[in-house]
């Protein structure tokens, strides 16, 4: 690993200073330790904000429920308010990852982890989000890329809970240390075609401090599907709410984004009891625009899959019939 | 779970391994933990793509970063495989080292590679004309024929501790850590790579992290480190990163396997044309499928042939040869017993060559519940439950080993074997093989194994260590007994012979008195005494390795994912030592056989030829929530006095029994491995139209 400076936060004002300097955060530090010792990520000064505790938990507020940006995957699987309000959010992380690290890694640094995509993540291709000058997964081997396209990098977004907070239309909120930011989720994620070196909308300058979620949906359901079940990402994931008369449906890991399936919700429209047959429709409505690659075709009949499934469960309904 | 038929021929039905507190606790030492005072850092400089060069690399701005020692690079040296090495960098740390092939900041020539295999096999080549006549008969006759082509991946060792070697040459000889599975053939590697002579060099190997048939020599790694170490007079560190270790560390060759058999109407395989093609490295060599095998397939036609990739170089692994065999024939089995319409297990038993599988048929079906089985894609719904099997064995030849024992006067026991403990229990099996011979118990003896100055050993290949060892170490435990009576007789004024022993208690023959072991061993003139025992045949016994597996999978038909849900084996494997450690072995072998089944292979990038899966997050191995119930059966009959081996049989028979399981399942054969979602949608789409 290449030497870096260290420091530790203990307050937002100490964290906005060390912003300034140009150090970079570090919560749990599963992604960004591991793109350090890949040496793709090559930041010379880090700054742990683990702990500040306050940035930590889990609490009911306005008819919502704030969620800490330091709070662990863990921490969110395991809590009985989310699981009974809105179960589709701790079904995203009870099985993402290993045990290990869902005990460490966080909430914001979970919805700001890097791409997988295996070309960005070796420093031999020097690709487009990069800084290079071409983007390997168009010629060469896109088994686990985006199959609908957004611009000329063709990642998908790893986060398994994102699609969870854009479906129920979370708030984002941030700091500079002076003043709290606020970003609607549904706009917070960048396509390549927005800007080809960066996910989101988050500057250097500001920090998380807490996700919040202005309402429960009445309906929800978290669906993927994974080549292997100890920690894997899914091929294709969907989350499916309800609520004040809407359905919300997002796709995770086929996009560049978190993927709102607006044809798919336009199908279910108002309905809130969703049949086989419904599901079905809204499902082949979701990947309409899809655009596989040359080795990622399958994933498209997946992406199906887990519509159909997601919204039959969100109905409390057996999908495997 | 595990169940035992006869429990009377295991020396150790219960203990865990001796060394499972330092394994847990992580205080046992591995080649990868050495730190001497002064180590240097080295390691190669890799060639990243398949096919090409290094065109520049900034040698100078690597060579200035503090504490490199130094870098060397071949710019270009022309490489036909990623991984391929073209220098190499020393230097006084981990970091400095890392920091130097920054610098390097390569820029490469990359040619095309060779990366598919389906794109470059040549398809079947004629037989002779006499082998054709006969096939014409045997095609033409009214039988029953099947024709398939499958195909397997290629998967990499993947050894939890990578390939490495931790090197110390002074200036009155040479101390060496290696990871490896041939402590004493190292030795005499080290010896010739530093000139020194074998009785100055001593390797240790103490624990192993893996080998599974990658680790038999010195490789590019450890030469480096005996070389430098020399050079610079400081011990030198040359451990491979997990990137190296799939790109470089050995892989199991892919294969095409065509078959086309011909079955009579009453089941009997007539024969018929196998041609069987692995993928190996630009090289060539190292392919050798094993298939046909197990079963009477009558007048077999077979030719084989090597398809070279830019890839990395094929190694002996784990049953090499055989899982890839035995994934096509027992498919082929499959798809005969269903063009006779018969029931696979029956079929299986018309054909067997062996009486003891057909009676671990049998019990495998009972215990797997075989009779549940429905037919083909009979599941209601869309989760598909199915039910497959298959066979293996191994073959047992005597080899050479030998043994110290050294009984001390303190009643303890120590038992010294120049092999290796790869992950298997080999310090188990001669702790618990010495702790039964003598009738004592285990707490009361040590074996020690895993360094070059001990008595010679094999290496842990072909599933040979346990069966070679046993009789050595007993026989070096009866030389150490009747040391040890030879002591008693002058104290007792007797002859030896006339003295009995038998668990812990001997007999004073001149008064008829017991006197226990570490009385009897308080007696003994020096501080020890010690036993010189070697592979003795009256210690060999009876026993054979036959196997059948059984699995039930659940198939979910909308999405292609596979469950294994239960694997039941049943494992003759001769006389038993420590039965944890036996059972430990089988299902190893099935968790890594699901692993090749469903997940692993290695992903060439078809543009560059880079591997673009060499890590543990792509490169998917099976994960705790990935591996099944497994019922491991220790065959054990009475007529079983011998150890014999087991490693590698257990791990022949999964991916067939798995891709046999998920065509009932299904009603559509997946012939390609690793069965992924992706290959069960597109077998789908191919055989049925559509999917779910
Ligand atoms: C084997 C394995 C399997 C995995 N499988 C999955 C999976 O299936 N699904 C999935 O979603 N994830 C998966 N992950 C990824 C893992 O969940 C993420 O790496 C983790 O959530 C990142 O959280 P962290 O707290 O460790 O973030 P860090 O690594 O500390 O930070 C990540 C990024 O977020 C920034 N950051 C963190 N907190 C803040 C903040 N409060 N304000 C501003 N910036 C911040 C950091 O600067 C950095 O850029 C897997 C990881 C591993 C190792």
């Amino acid at each position: 690993m290449r030497s870096f400076g260290y420091a530790e936060a203990e307050n937002a004002q100490g964290l906005a200073a060390a912003l300034g300097k140009g150090y970079r955060i570090k919560a749990g530090g599963i992604d960004l330790l591991d793109m350090m010792k890949e040496r793709i990520d090559k930041s010379e000064r880090i700054v742990s904000i683990t702990g500040m505790t306050e940035l930590r938990g889990i609490k009911e507020r306005d008819g919502g429920v704030a969620i800490g940006a330091l709070t662990t995957l863990n921490e969110i699987a395991r809590d009985e308010t989310l699981r009974k309000a809105f179960p589709a959010l701790p079904d995203t992380v009870c099985n993402a990852a290993t045990p290990q690290v869902r005990e460490v890694a966080t909430i914001a640094g979970n919805i700001l982890q890097r791409p997988r995509c295996w070309f960005f993540r070796q420093a031999e291709y020097n690709c487009l989000r990069k800084s290079g000058q071409a983007c390997y997964a168009v010629a060469g081997d896109n088994t686990y890329h985006s199959i609908y396209p957004m611009g000329a990098c063709h990642i998908t977004h790893p986060s398994n809970i994102a699609p969870a907070l854009v479906a129920v239309g979370a708030q984002i909120i941030a700091s500079d240390g002076k003043n709290p930011k606020s970003y609607d989720i549904r706009d917070f994620f960048l396509t390549p075609e927005q800007d080809l070196k960066r996910e989101n909308k988050l500057p250097q300058n500001e920090f998380i401090t807490e996700i919040f979620l202005p309402k429960m949906p009445e309906k929800s359901a978290y669906v993927e599907v994974k080549e292997k079940q100890s920690f894997d990402w899914p091929l294709a994931a969907c989350v499916a709410t309800y609520a004040d008369k809407k359905w919300s449906i997002i796709l995770a890991h086929v996009a560049p984004v978190p993927l709102r399936a607006t044809l798919a919700e336009n199908v279910v429209g108002e309905k809130a009891d969703i049949d086989e047959n419904l599901a079905l429709q809204a499902a082949e409505a979701a990947v309409k625009t899809a655009q596989p690659m040359a080795y990622n075709g399958f994933r498209v009949h997946l992406a199906k899959a887990v519509v159909r499934r997601a919204l039959l469960k969100a109905c409390g309904k057996d999908f495997h019939a | 779970m595990s169940e035992t038929t006869a429990p009377k021929n295991i020396m150790q039905p219960k203990e865990p391994r001796p060394d499972v507190r330092q394994k847990v606790t992580g205080t046992a030492r591995y080649t990868a933990d050495q730190y001497p005072a002064k180590v240097l850092y080295a390691r190669s400089v890799r060639f990243p793509f398949g096919k090409g060069s290094i065109v520049n690399a900034d040698v100078e701005k690597a060579r200035a970063i503090p504490g490199v020692v130094l870098v060397d690079v071949k710019k270009g040296k022309s490489v036909n495989y990623a991984g391929g090495i073209v220098g190499r960098i020393v230097a006084e740390s981990k970091d400095a080292l890392e920091d130097a092939m920054e610098a390097l900041n390569a820029t490469y020539e990359v040619e095309q590679s060779r990366t598919n295999p389906s794109k470059l096999y040549e398809g079947v080549p004629e037989a002779d004309a006499q082998a054709n006549a006969e096939l014409k008969g045997l095609f033409d006759g009214g039988l029953k024929v099947v024709e398939a082509t499958y195909t397997t991946q290629v998967q990499t060792h993947s050894c939890l501790e990578p390939h490495g070697s931790v090197v110390d040459v002074r200036q009155d000889g040479v101390e060496a850590w290696v990871s490896t599975q041939a402590v004493m053939a190292l030795e005499d590697a080290v010896s010739n790579t530093t000139d020194f002579p074998a009785s100055k060099v001593v390797v240790h190997s103490e624990f192993v992290g893996g080998g599974f048939g990658s680790k038999f020599s010195l490789g590019a790694e450890g030469t480096m480190a005996c070389r430098v170490s020399k050079e610079r007079a400081r011990p030198v560190r040359a451990i491979l990163n997990r990137s190296e270790e799939h790109c470089d560390g050995g892989n199991r060759p892919g294969s095409i396997q065509y078959m086309k058999i011909a079955v009579k109407d009453s089941g009997e395989i007539a024969g018929g044309r196998v041609h069987v093609v692995s993928t190996v490295d630009a090289d060539g060599g190292g392919g050798g499928i094993r298939n046909p095998n197990y079963y009477k397939f009558g007048n077999v036609v077979r030719t084989e042939g090597d398809l070279a990739l830019n890839g990395g170089k094929p190694q002996a692994f784990r049953a090499p040869g055989f899982p890839q065999g035995s994934f096509a024939l027992e498919s082929m089995m499959d798809e005969l017993a269903a063009a006779v319409k018969m029931d696979p297990v029956a079929f299986r038993k018309l054909n067997e060559t062996s009486r003891r599988r057909i009676e671990q048929f049998d019990r495998g079906a009972e215990l797997i519940g075989w009779k549940d089985r429905k037919a083909d894609g009979g599941t209601p719904g869309r989760i598909k439950i199915g039910y497959g099997c298959a066979a293996g064995s191994w073959g047992n030849g005597k080899g050479k080993c030998s043994s110290d024992c050294e009984i001390h006067r303190s009643g303890e026991v120590e038992v010294r074997v120049g092999i290796q403990d790869i992950g298997t229990g080999a310090s188990t099996v001669v702790t618990d093989t010495a702790a039964w011979h003598l009738g004592l118990p285990r707490t009361m003896v040590t074996g020690k194994v895993g360094n070059s100055d001990y008595p010679p050993g094999p290496g842990s290949g072909g599933s040979v260590t346990t069966r070679m060892t046993v009789p050595a170490v007993r026989d070096s435990a009866e030389k150490a007994l009747g040391e040890l009576k030879k002591e008693l007789a002058s104290v007792w004024k007797t002859e030896p012979d006339k003295i009995s022993y038998g668990e812990g208690v001997f007999v004073n023959p001149t008064n008829n008195q017991n006197v226990a072991w570490k009385d009897a061993c308080a007696m003994m003139s020096g501080a020890s005494v010690v036993g010189h025992g070697r592979f003795n045949d009256e210690y060999w016994g009876e026993g054979g390795s036959d196997t059948v597996q059984f699995v039930k999978v659940e198939v979910d038909s909308e999405t292609g994912v596979v469950k294994v849900k239960k694997v039941v084996a049943i494992q003759a494997c001769g006389q038993v030592c420590n039965r944890l450690t036996a059972e430990n072995q089988v299902c190893g072998g099935i968790i890594q056989g699901i692993s090749f089944a469903l997940f692993e292979q290695r992903m060439l990038d078809p543009m560059t030829g880079g591997q673009l899966n060499a890590d543990f997050i792509n490169y998917k191995v099976a994960g705790p929530v990935d591996v099944p119930e497994i019922v491991a059966v220790l065959d054990v009959r009475d007529t079983d006095t011998g150890a014999r081996s087991i490693g590698e049989p257990s791990t022949i028979p999964t991916a067939g029994a798995i891709a046999n399981a998920v065509a009932n399942a299904l009603g559509v054969r997946v012939r390609h491995l690793p069965i992924t979602p992706q290959r069960v949608l597109e077998a789908m789409l191919e055989q049925k139209g559509a999917i779910a």
